[in-house]
């Protein structure tokens, strides 16, 4: 039974707390001088205790999660990818077009067919940037298709 | 009775057209939330927070359109249960013993219609239990001093897990986790912690955005890793036969279900699901011999529901009396509280009376609508139950997307939702519970501040976070909370995970 995960974790998680206290040791004292808790009091305390309770994570770990490698793993990792570009490209190609192209992509991607899944992309986008800009009166941004605003 | 005056008036906020309105279509999104696969309560109501907030909608419609969508999840995650002998969500994990087999006989329809009814007087009972013991609750803690909040918080945390989890210390550190992304920003004495001088953390983490990354985005990716994108087969429903007598022969299993739910929502560290796993047992207990438990008896199928229907209205009587909230869904709600700027705890049944009583009000209307809308329209919610995940999937994630750009109109929003959700893909892989996570970003403010409070009062003294009688009986609990599950856990765990192997086919 491998153990490897949790010890990992509770090392970074040590590291994370170290971190964390050193952080707070670096905080300017606050206006008005001295309190008898100031900011760095309650960070100090969660170091201390996230450190306490990393240590248990190493020194008595659980059984490992098996992590997905091959193919699967590449499929996480071209849905992050699409997920950031989805992000990156909401406002520059507008709400509809990249909505088609980011659902259009995770559908087809979890086993739909291409054509089905950019259907369901393009009607999504459309339904839900109408239903947005006239129904609920919030702007989305039309990016791309923005020749086709209305007055 | 004052109570009394307080309730019509609830009446009177949450009868008006638009709040009884957002009502009905939040049971409706809630049921299918809870009936459809991936979706959980808690992720639910957490993608349609930021939809609400963008819509403008008053602090009492919002509460109470979100409240609906939490009783409508309960409702929903039985139909999967009966119909796929998958659970919509935890609690309803009971409800397969006996409702999956009932189906198998060609009783879906009736499994179905039990089961909506058990789940009605189960919310029934405990919402009526809510105005009862509520007002009580918040009187009592109005001699709660910063000291007792500390330790109470502290309670929160231990017990969150519940006495059957698995591993309190990763409880503890998923606490730590939140807590300190809770402390990023500007503090109370206008220093600047962890900022890094980009100025979108000078106002702190919005946690909107952390809870639906963390819940939407990491549902996705473990479905993605899962492959289980087409969907499963469900069973055929078929014209219901339901007699008076039918519905009579499960009434005292629904009102015994009912009570133990409650009591055990109101516990910290129970839960729903321990509530119906309670009522299940208990109930198989009084039944004796005499039922066939395991293999269809309707009993089975009405306890286990009222008791987490139960244990769901329950669990909004700590989080509305004291703002210390005992399960994943509870706290997202406290998070549309906070975000809505209304402080939950005692105080908010004086100053925001009107939304109080309006939302309890809100849950017996809902109820009711619950109850006739999961009657008739069942064959929608059983339809819906066929979407394919790889359908679903992207388009929850899209609403997603579309709600968080909603609150502020920014890309950095987006990024840092995604980042939250592939931590939280991480963290459940090493299972870390994300509610504690969750529960941290929520209560950490607040926490610091009775910390400050407290030691500003005694001048410096820790010894005064447990001076009081009330403060010790606080901690004892809380490390009762955290020492149990390493006694009683593994003996209850083994026990309900024996009970579903036995139908388990």
């Amino acid at each position: 039974m491998n153990t490897i995960n949790d010890r990992i974790f509770g090392v970074l998680m040590i590291v994370l707390a170290v971190a964390y206290g050193w952080g707070a040791s670096q905080f300017p004292e606050p206006f008005g001088g001295t309190e008898v808790v100031g900011p760095k009091t309650f960070p100090y305390l969660l170091a201390a205790v996230l450190g306490l309770s990393s240590l248990y994570m190493v020194v008595r770990p659980d059984p490992d999660n098996a992590w997905p490698w091959s193919r699967t793993g590449v499929e996480l990792i071209i849905a992050l990818v699409v997920l950031v570009l989805y992000a990156a490209l909401l406002q520059p190609l507008g709400f509809i077009i990249s909505t088609t192209l980011a659902v259009g992509t995770l559908c087809w991607r979890m086993g739909a067919r291409p054509l089905n899944a950019f259907i369901t992309g393009a009607l999504a986008g459309v339904v839900v940037f109408f239903l947005f800009n006239f129904a609920l009166d919030l702007s989305l941004p039309l990016g791309l298709l923005s020749f086709l605003e209305v007055g | 009775m004052e109570i009394f005056g307080y309730l019509i008036d609830g009446f009177g906020v949450a009868l008006s057209p638009d709040n009884l309105m957002f009502a009905l279509l939040g049971a409706f999104l809630g049921t299918l939330i809870g009936a459809l696969p991936g979706l959980g309560p808690a992720n639910g109501v957490a993608i349609l927070i930021p939809l609400a907030f963008s819509l403008g909608l008053r602090p009492e419609t919002a509460l109470i359109m979100l409240t609906s969508v939490y009783a409508g999840a309960m409702y929903g995650g039985r139909i999967s249960s009966i119909l796929l002998n998958i659970p919509g969500d935890e609690p309803a994990m009971m409800t397969c013993l006996d409702g999956y087999p009932m189906a198998q006989k060609g009783k879906a329809a009736e499994a179905l219609a039990i089961s909506a009814i058990a789940s009605f007087i189960g919310s029934l009972i405990a919402t009526i239990g809510l105005i009862l013991l509520a007002p009580i609750l918040a009187d009592f803690a109005l001699t709660f001093g910063p000291a007792e909040y500390f330790a109470l918080f502290m309670l929160a945390f231990a017990t969150l897990g519940g006495i059957t989890g698995k591993n309190p210390m990763k409880t503890v550190v998923a606490a730590c986790l939140g807590l300190m992304i809770s402390t990023m920003g500007i503090d109370s004495t206008g220093v600047q912690r962890y900022t890094f001088n980009v100025l979108e953390l000078y106002e702190g983490v919005d946690f909107i955005i952390a809870i639906v990354g963390l819940f939407a985005i990491s549902e996705l990716l473990f479905f993605i890793e899962d492959r289980v994108g087409k969907g499963r087969k469900t069973i055929a429903v078929s014209k219901l036969k339901l007699s008076w007598a039918d519905i009579r022969g499960i009434l005292p299993s629904s009102l015994r279900g009912g009570v133990l739910g409650f009591i055990a929502g109101v516990l910290p560290g129970a839960g729903a699901s321990l509530g119906s796993f309670i009522s299940y047992t208990l109930e198989k207990k009084m039944v004796g011999k005499k039922g066939s438990f395991g293999e269809g008896d309707p009993r089975g199928v009405a306890a286990p529901e009222a008791g987490n229907n139960g244990a769901s209205s329950g669990a909004l009587v700590p989080m509305l009396t004291l703002g210390v909230p005992g399960s994943g869904t509870t706290a997202v709600l406290l998070a549309l509280l906070i975000s809505l700027n209304i402080t939950p705890g005692p105080l908010m049944f004086t100053q925001h009376a009107d939304i109080v009583w309006g939302v309890i009000a809100a849950l017996l209307i809902g109820n009711f609508l619950l109850l006739l809308l999961n009657i008739p329209l069942v064959g929608i919610f059983v339809k819906l139950l066929s979407v394919p995940p790889m359908y679903l999937l992207p388009i929850v994630t899209m609403v997603a997307f579309v709600g968080i750009y909603s609150i502020s109109n920014t890309t950095f929003d987006l990024y840092f939702m995604v980042a939250f959700g592939v931590a939280g893909y991480l963290l459940r892989k090493l299972e870390i519970p994300l509610v504690p996570v969750i529960l941290g970003l929520l209560l950490g403010p607040e926490m610091e501040k009775n910390l400050r409070h407290a030691m500003d009062i005694s001048d410096g003294d820790w010894m005064v976070l447990w001076s009081s009688g009330l403060s010790i009986g606080l901690w004892a609990f809380a490390i009762a909370g955290l020492i149990l599950p390493y006694i009683v856990g593994p003996i209850l765990r083994r026990r309900m995970a024996l009970k579903s192997e036995v139908t388990g086919d």
